[in-house]
């Protein structure tokens, strides 16, 4: 086995931390252990009992990618959350859309009430309207230091077009608040003041956390005596370096239900396909197009934040092996007994008729002790399996693209739920390795570049707008990591503008390509 | 509110999102909006509509500018030497059926339930008020940054053209203050109670799915029985096929294919709103009649730019109100004003309950 070439794929998700081994695409082995509160030593866990059971030398690994949902149950949950300030730059304007105008109540009770409003800004040309005030950037920075606000966002008017606006605020903060983080409201989100605001916000109320749980598994990465450059998962499925995250974890919050859809699509080989995962508590619904997660076309909420952020288009509905079931009212959940199946299903000796009961009951799936539920109605048990089939039925027909049947794809340790057939899918695929397609789909996934901009196609013509979109993305994509030969275009919209003199046309580009292994794992071979 | 502003805004008056916010705004600071009745209005009473004019993608990044509305009712009120005593939406569709509800709110003014169109529609002439004798004009235009043009035209559709011409030269956004009417001329000229039919049209969303109902046929119910002179009809159900937007003239044109599995197909035609529905080449509705794009599952309202791809959506129609399509109004907004080579025909004559 060549040197540093295998790579460790990891998912830290609510209920399990699972993990991958695989060397080029082959699976080498696989393990799936509970999460920890503290999830280091859980990954710690999960990592030594995977190398130990493949016998795989620590140092053969050259490359570590984890997907964690551990951001977005913080947000969600509102702990770990700091003292956030929003500075935004856009008087005279925007004074009637004040900075965290509808947020909940709950959660600015957490992060604080600390929204200010200076002027400055740009037009959608990119033309100045108003001047960065300097004087009020020191009058805000004296009000923070003063408030002991943990982390700042700053936003302005047209952030994409004018960078440098936003720099020149978070540098001034950065030298009169170093200890402080800044998010620029341009480096997490697109057009839409407001949303991209929103997402700046969330991702500088997390930013002390993800520093801490980024340096937490870097720390397990070399307690395991890994010799390996560490990625994370972000939302679209591709990777993002440790510095990138910890400076922007909002960019993985929707990583889980990602990567398990494009595992389920790398196990199954399937590039066009539904993806049912189910788990514990919900089954996720999505659907993969050319390879890719189908996403969201629609603004999406965190936490009750709306935002601009791109995200997978998944639905969650109600049903996993912990799902509670009445025969007699013939109800199944909402509730689950979740990761304390193995304590409460009747099958592991405990007293709750979950659906994981009704499956061994009606032979297709065999855990535990069979006997235990023996005692079952065949007649209810049939109908409760069909009633399963038929929850799964209607969020696959809400998540697919069109009538026509697609393969479906059944992931996740609840995959024996649902029968083979169902209703508008042409054939159900249960690959193997099922059980672990999320930490699969962290170990393949792929890096990308993203431009959402507006052009003047009066100046450059609208295929030299679109060709300087593209040029933009493939670069982009190449910062972050990818072969360049690899490198193309899987997403190019066009959205022309009204009301404006010349065409304008706002254009987003999306580009991917495959990790370039060769630059990264070449410096430091060990012995 | 703001889900019945986008149903009646018919694809277009853009996402009432930040029209939304400009409202929880005032009311996060303890200012509410105060709706009145057409017949609270005194019969002299100065009543002004307010809107936003331009491109909705400008819109969400420039927002609203409070210290700028403000102005411009000063400045409105300076130019007829009087106090706006009430504020009237030109349009309920999308945003601009929040702008004066926020401003109301700022200043303390009635906003009258009730507005210009029913509906959105693309041009500023295409109103019962102009259609019944108010003039869009003398109005006043301002940008954010105080710059201000007043425009006193006698014909509405010369004054449209003027704006707009203002609006492109001016950053691609203004605010305006629209046809100055006493009290008198709203009563006899403005479509009424659409505030509360955005209102009703959100509650019939909202309960049905609080109730686990199905919130299309819902929301279908409510309409079909707001009024006897009031009809709903389910046009389509199915996926979208194709899209396709372009920019013309400043305007937005554009097509959307929706598909069922027996493979039959729904056409709208999109000119800023959707002016026309056919149902395998039959018209199935057409303006100023409204056509709505609903998310299939939970009635979500979708603006044309909102569609994509994909998406399962139900198509539903819903007749303009009376005001709207007496012989007078179809010669402003009826479907030859939309270059389509046919009469107006009523939902309900078109498509059997």
């Amino acid at each position: 086995m060549p040197t540093r070439t295998i790579r460790l794929g990891i998912d830290v998700g609510g209920t399990n931390t699972d993990a991958v081994l695989m060397h080029g695409r082959d699976i080498l082995g696989t393990n799936k252990s509970f999460t920890t509160s503290d999830v280091t030593s859980g990954v710690i866990e999960s990592v030594e009992r995977l190398l130990g059971d493949t016998g795989i030398p620590a140092r053969a690994v050259g490359h570590v990618m984890i997907g964690t949902t551990q951001f977005i149950n913080a947000f969600v949950q509102r702990r770990d959350l700091v003292q956030t300030a929003i500075v935004r730059a856009s008087l005279p304007r925007g004074d009637g859309v004040p900075p965290l105008t509808a947020w909940p109540e709950d959660l600015l009770a957490v992060i604080g009430h600390h929204a200010f409003e200076i002027h400055g800004g740009a037009n959608y040309d990119g033309s100045t309207y108003a001047d960065l005030d300097e004087r009020e950037l020191a009058e805000v920075a004296e009000t923070l230091r003063q408030r002991e606000i943990g982390a700042v966002a700053v936003s302005t008017t047209y952030a994409p077009l004018r960078p440098d606006i936003e720099e020149r605020m978070a540098a001034f903060f950065r030298a009169a608040l170093p200890s402080v983080p800044v998010t620029l409201s341009g480096a997490v989100g697109g057009l839409g003041l407001v949303d991209r605001e929103n997402a700046a916000v969330i991702n500088a109320s997390l930013a002390p956390l993800a520093q801490r749980v980024v340096k937490g598994l870097e720390d397990a990465i070399s307690a395991l005596g890994l010799d390996a450059t560490l990625f994370i998962s972000q939302n679209d499925g591709t990777l993002i370096s440790t510095e990138e995250a910890a400076r922007h974890p909002v960019f993985t919050c929707a990583a889980g239900p990602t990567n398990s859809i494009r595992g389920a699509a790398f196990l199954s080989g399937l590039d066009d396909a539904v993806v049912i995962d189910v788990g514990g508590t919900t089954t996720d619904v999505g659907s993969v197009t050319h390879g890719f997660p189908k996403e969201t076309a629609l603004p999406n909420f965190i936490g009750g934040v709306r935002t601009n952020m791109r995200m997978p288009d998944v639905l969650s509905v109600p049903l996993g092996g912990g799902t509670l079931v009445d025969l007699e009212q013939m109800s199944l959940g909402p509730a689950s007994v979740g990761h304390r199946l193995k304590q409460e299903a009747l099958v592991f000796g405990g007293q709750t008729l979950t659906a994981t009961d009704v499956a061994v009951a009606a032979g297709v799936a065999d855990l535990g002790d069979v006997a235990s539920v023996s005692y079952l109605p065949s007649e209810a048990v049939a109908k409760a399996m069909a009633s399963m089939a038929s929850i799964a039925e209607g969020a696959v027909d809400r998540i697919k693209t069109s009538a026509v049947p697609v393969p479906a794809i059944l992931v996740g340790g609840g995959h024996i739920l649902l029968p083979d057939q169902l209703p508008g899918v042409d054939r159900i695929v249960r690959p193997r390795h099922a059980e672990v397609a999320n930490a699969v789909g962290a170990a393949i996934a792929t890096v990308s570049g993203r431009v959402d901009k507006l052009y003047d196609t009066a100046m450059i013509g609208r295929d030299g707008a679109v060709e300087a979109a593209r040029q933009e993305a493939i670069a982009t994509a190449v910062a972050a990591g990818a072969h360049p030969e690899t490198v193309e275009i899987i997403e190019l919209i066009e959205l022309p503008m009204t009301h404006i003199r010349a065409g304008t046309t706002q254009i987003k580009v999306r580009a991917v390509g495959e990790l370039d292994l060769a630059v990264d794992s070449s410096p430091a071979i060990t012995a | 509110m703001a889900r019945g502003a986008v149903f009646l805004g018919a694809g277009g008056g853009g996402d009432p999102y930040v029209g939304e916010l400009f409202v929880s705004a005032q009311i996060e600071a303890g200012r509410f909006p105060r709706v009145a009745a057409l017949d609270e209005i005194a019969d002299d009473a100065l009543v002004v509509s307010i809107a936003g004019m331009g491109a909705p993608t400008i819109l969400v990044e420039n927002l609203i500018s409070e210290r700028a509305l403000l102005e411009l009712v000063r400045r409105t009120e300076t130019l007829h030497n009087r106090k706006v005593d009430a504020l009237i939406s030109i349009e309920m569709g999308g945003v601009n059926s929040m702008f004066p509800l926020g401003l109301g709110a700022r200043l303390g003014l009635p906003v009258i339930d009730a507005d210009g169109m029913g509906r959105a529609f693309p041009h500023l002439e295409m109103t019962s008020f102009s259609v019944y004798g108010c003039r869009a004009s003398p109005l006043v235009l301002l940008d954010d940054l105080g710059s201000l043009v007043t425009i006193d035209v006698v014909d509405d559709r010369r004054t449209e053209e003027l704006a707009r011409t203002n609006v492109v030269a001016m950053g691609a956004l203004l605010n305006g203050s629209f046809y100055p009417m006493s009290g008198a001329d709203a009563k006899r000229t403005a479509v009424a109670g659409t505030i509360t039919q955005t209102l009703e049209i959100g509650r019939a969303i909202r309960e049905a799915r609080h109730a686990s109902a199905d919130p299309v046929h819902a929301l279908l119910a409510y309409l079909d029985q707001s009024g006897e002179k009031q009809h709903a009809r389910l046009l389509f159900e199915g996926k979208i096929a194709d899209v396709s937007h372009e920019t013309r003239d400043g305007w937005h044109w554009g097509q959307a294919l929706v598909r069922n599995a027996s493979g039959d197909e729904l056409k709208i035609d999109i000119q800023n709103e959707y002016i026309v529905a056919r149902r395998n080449g039959r018209t199935v509705t057409v303006v100023p009649d409204i056509i709505a794009t609903l998310d299939r599952e939970s009635a979500e309202p979708l603006t044309a730019e909102m569609l994509r791809y994909g998406q399962r959506i139900a198509v539903v129609g819903f007749s303009a109100a009376p005001i709207m399509r007496r012989a007078e109004g179809l010669a402003v907004f009826g479907p030859r004003k939309f270059k389509l080579d046919e009469d107006f025909v009523g939902v309900e004559d078109l498509v059997t309950a």
